[in-house]
């Protein structure tokens, strides 16, 4: 029976298996941890309505063009 | 020979137990993939269970064997998987050296070629999401999309799910390289663009052989 120690030792060696990323300025390690926060967990979230904002405001850019890609996307499998 | 009959049936029972326990470990890492891809594909790329990757692999066979039926004068469906099995080993093997010239000799026991193959095999899900939904719409409802109200939402509706799902593969292709190579990020984006200099043109090169329309990775 795997006993607790040995399943937070295991833990520890899969979360310390990569070192924490470093962009080389603070402030630029920051922006990039506060962004992948949203990310790593639930992600969906964000992306589904973020999704459906960007598709709108392309149809308002590109109205029929818009309808014509999703024709060819529709070929593309 | 009813010795033999029966070490037969029961290496038959062990096969079809561990596709059987494969298949439930990879529904459950697709779950979670959705709510939590990171912790998820760091635990994926630790994995030892072969039958998983394989099982990611028959389920794209399989794909390919459905979508034979709706394509006007397709290759055969064998084939187009043959590509699609180079094209995926062709990928690790690009990241599998580029890591091991980038890094340095303390790093070299902690990767694997393997953990490449498991964490690479997760990150087809959106792919493959995304190919099957296109397909089925297809029969349903077959293109071209009209000007019409719902030609517009249907298209709105299209670009956003487009969209989620080539997030969705971002992330998890990104947390592939990471989790498998285990280098920074400067490192990780200087290797994908290495990467996109010669899968691009070769992706195009697919397409004018009507292999690939989109590429399949």
């Amino acid at each position: 029976m795997k006993t607790f120690e040995y399943r937070i030792h295991k833990k520890i060696q899969e979360i310390y298996s990569v070192e924490p990323n470093d962009l080389g300025l603070g402030i630029l390690t920051n922006y990039y941890k506060r962004f992948t926060a949203y990310l790593k967990t639930l992600p969906f979230i964000f992306i589904i309505p973020l999704s459906f904002v960007f598709a709108f405001v392309l149809y308002f850019l590109f109205g029929k063009l818009m309808v014509r890609l999703v024709t060819i996307l529709q070929y593309g499998f | 020979m009813a010795f033999d009959r029966k070490i037969f049936t029961d290496i038959h029972m062990v096969l079809l137990i561990s596709f059987f326990t494969s298949l439930i470990l990879i529904v459950r890492n697709f779950v979670f993939l959705i709510f939590s891809p990171y912790k998820t594909l760091r635990k994926i790329s630790f994995e030892k269970d072969y039958y998983q990757p394989l099982t990611i692999f028959i389920g794209v066979f399989l794909y390919f064997k459905f979508v034979y039926f709706l394509r006007d004068k397709p290759y055969p469906a064998t084939f187009i998987f043959l590509i699609f099995v180079i094209n995926f080993f062709l990928t690790i093997i690009f990241f599998y050296f580029l890591t091991r010239f980038f890094d340095s000799d303390q790093n070299e026991k902690r990767i694997t070629f393997f953990s490449f193959i498991f964490t690479f095999s997760y990150s087809l899900f959106p792919t493959l999401i995304w190919f099957l939904s296109t397909s089925i719409l297809y029969v349903f409802l077959p293109p071209p999309r009209t000007i019409s109200l719902l030609g517009k939402a249907f298209s709105i509706f299209f670009v956003a799910f487009s969209l989620s799902l080539l997030v969705w593969k971002l992330i998890l292709f990104y947390l592939s390289v990471r989790f498998s190579s285990k280098q920074n990020f400067y490192r990780i984006l200087y290797m994908i663009i290495l990467y996109l200099v010669w899968f691009i043109p070769y992706s195009i090169f697919l397409y004018y052989l009507k292999i690939f329309r989109i590429p399949f990775i």
